[in-house]
């Protein structure tokens, strides 16, 4: 594991801004983190570049203490805030260059590459930049380094789509150079195109922990009752389940979550007294509002 | 610890107001040394002498038969408001900008993202800041003594008397840059740290004032730091003189020093809120 938790805790006076956190994030994984404006996304982030130090429990990267080694953690972390602040009086380039020289493994040239890719021009002022521009030249700085573990926190945001899009392409190639990505985000598309897995934080607790593989072999069935429904047959038992069975205006609603081969489920269906029949996969909006 | 790239941009922040001071300093001296030539000796004499209470010595700090001289009216350069504030503005500028003022406008996020430490940051700002401050220093020596050697009153006073008076003017940037950084590293608003230090500064003020007029609160002097800034008692030219200037930077740097041991310890230990 890179990046592992154990009943991390930050505790404001009587707020509670994480409340035992565990988690693990696997090495050459994208993990996702979602939840709601205050669930505890950027205090987790920050425990971890040891930006704060937690109330109790613990966090490592790579084997080490993210609050009493926050250099070396940070020497191995490429980090994009949520708010992403930079030096108004200087220059794109300037900032560039400033940002390259406090690491060693940063490359200016891939740095200037990734500006071009995103069509930020450099040679403007900070102060005179649009918030959009800001965001590029910050993930210019973060995704030109070769550190292992890169967190981005909101990374698309103020960005126009082909940016997005390209933000994205450039998350997804850094996997492929077998480094680790933790990213946060509200653009649950994004997490879900994106994303290995992802963990749904609500008011400082992890409430659920999610696969987007397995996610995206689940289905969700809608259909009108008109008889009894029986039982599930043996075979489907482990990979059905019966979310919810309502009478509406003398008339019955089923709905149906099925995590294994749909053509199984298609012939069980088929035998059910269900008319109105609507089968849609589970996408990652469904699960976030059961969890939030 | 040490890394080039924030050294670099450190004395780049700085710059302006290193050159905005260092023009104000070198041109300084020669006009007040040209104004001060204007009212002649004796007249200045008459007025010090006889026209003003006695029990205004006091706070003068050295007797006015002293500043009745050339050297006194020169050193009365070092007291001058554009001289005691500029050095106070420069130690609370810089101060403030340490920690606070980077947290206020959200740039400690990105730069505390990158491999370095608090700590080089913190010490990189302080030594540019104790080093600018030096830089200053020498050039309003170097002005005085130029002014003093070929302005109008040329052969009437030894430059190289005003050395210790210039090294009090340091001594006191360097304290006010120290305090300002220590409360910066705790504080997250560049205004409230500037606020905070403006309050020290006037009450530093009015404790030495009252501690020099009052006879019941005379241990007040002892309070305010602004007691060992006394450049007008340092241009006698005497050992006396250095063995003063020894005691009084002693107490200005050391408590600068204290003041920026402090902050580095605040600074590494704190949290950092995040940009509002």
């Amino acid at each position: 594991m890179l990046v592992t938790t154990n009943a991390l805790t930050k505790r404001y006076g009587s707020s509670m801004a994480l409340e035992a956190c565990s988690l693990h994030v696997s090495q050459g994984e994208i993990f996702g983190l979602l939840g709601h404006n205050g669930a505890g996304k950027t205090t987790l982030l920050r425990l971890l570049l040891g930006y704060i130090t937690p109330s109790s429990g613990m966090a490592c990267v790579d084997g080490i203490n993210c609050a009493t080694q926050s250099l070396a953690v940070r020497s191995r972390t490429a980090y994009l805030p949520g708010e992403a602040r930079l030096f108004r009086r200087m220059k794109g380039h300037a900032v560039l260059d400033f940002f390259s020289g406090l690491r060693k493994e940063c490359c200016r040239l891939r740095a200037k590459q990734i500006a071009d890719r995103l069509e930020l021009d450099c040679n403007r002022q900070v102060a005179r930049m649009s918030t959009g521009m800001r965001q590029k030249l910050a993930l210019a700085i973060v995704l030109s380094t070769d550190a292992p573990l890169v967190i981005l926190d909101e990374p698309t945001a103020n960005l126009d789509p082909t940016a997005r899009s390209e933000v994205l392409k450039m998350v997804m190639e850094s996997r492929a150079l077998g480094r680790t990505v933790i990213f946060s985000s509200h653009v649950l598309s994004e997490v879900e195109s994106t994303c290995d897995r992802v963990v749904i934080l609500r008011s400082g607790n992890v409430v659920h922990e999610q696969s987007i593989e397995s996610m995206k072999r689940s289905h969700l069935i809608t259909a009108r009752l008109t008889g009894s429904m029986g039982k599930v047959p043996p075979h489907l038992e482990k990979s059905v389940s019966i979310c919810s069975a309502n009478a509406v205006d003398d008339t019955s609603r089923v709905t149906i979550e099925s995590s294994g081969s749909l053509k199984e489920m298609l012939g069980w269906l088929a035998e059910l007294p269900l008319e109105e029949i609507h089968i849609e996969p589970v996408g990652l909006s469904s699960v976030y509002d059961q969890y939030t | 610890m040490w890394n080039y790239a924030v050294w670099k941009k450190t004395w780049g922040d700085q710059r302006v107001l290193v050159l905005s001071f260092a023009a104000l300093w070198s041109v300084f001296p020669w006009i007040y040394i040209w104004l001060s030539a204007q009212i002649p000796m004796p007249a200045f004499h008459d007025v010090l002498l006889r026209a003003i209470p006695e029990d205004w010595q006091k706070l003068s700090g050295v007797p006015f038969s002293e500043v009745a001289t050339h050297a006194g009216r020169v050193a009365l350069a070092f007291v001058d408001p554009v001289v005691v504030l500029a050095a106070t503005v420069w130690g609370i500028t810089r101060g403030s900008d340490a920690v606070s003022g980077q947290i206020e406008k959200g740039t400690m996020e990105m730069l505390l993202a990158q491999p370095v430490s608090r700590r080089a940051v913190f010490m990189t700002q302080a030594f540019a800041t104790v080093i600018g401050a030096a830089l200053l220093s020498a050039v309003l020596l170097i002005s005085v003594c130029t002014a003093v050697s070929y302005g109008p009153w040329a052969g009437k006073v030894e430059p190289l008397r005003f050395i210790p008076a210039a090294l009090n003017v340091f001594g006191l940037m360097v304290c006010m840059s120290g305090i300002t950084a220590c409360i910066s590293a705790a504080d997250s608003y560049r205004w409230r740290t500037i606020g905070i230090l403006c309050g020290f500064y006037v009450f530093s003020i009015l404790t030495k004032l009252v501690g020099r007029m009052s006879g019941t609160f005379s241990w007040l002097s002892y309070v305010s730091v602004l007691n060992a800034y006394e450049p007008q008692r340092l241009v006698s030219g005497s050992p006396e003189a250095w063995q003063t200037l020894l005691l009084y930077d002693g107490v200005l740097i050391g408590v600068g020093i204290c003041g920026f041991i402090a902050g580095t310890l605040i600074f590494s230990r704190r949290d950092l809120p995040a940009p509002l």
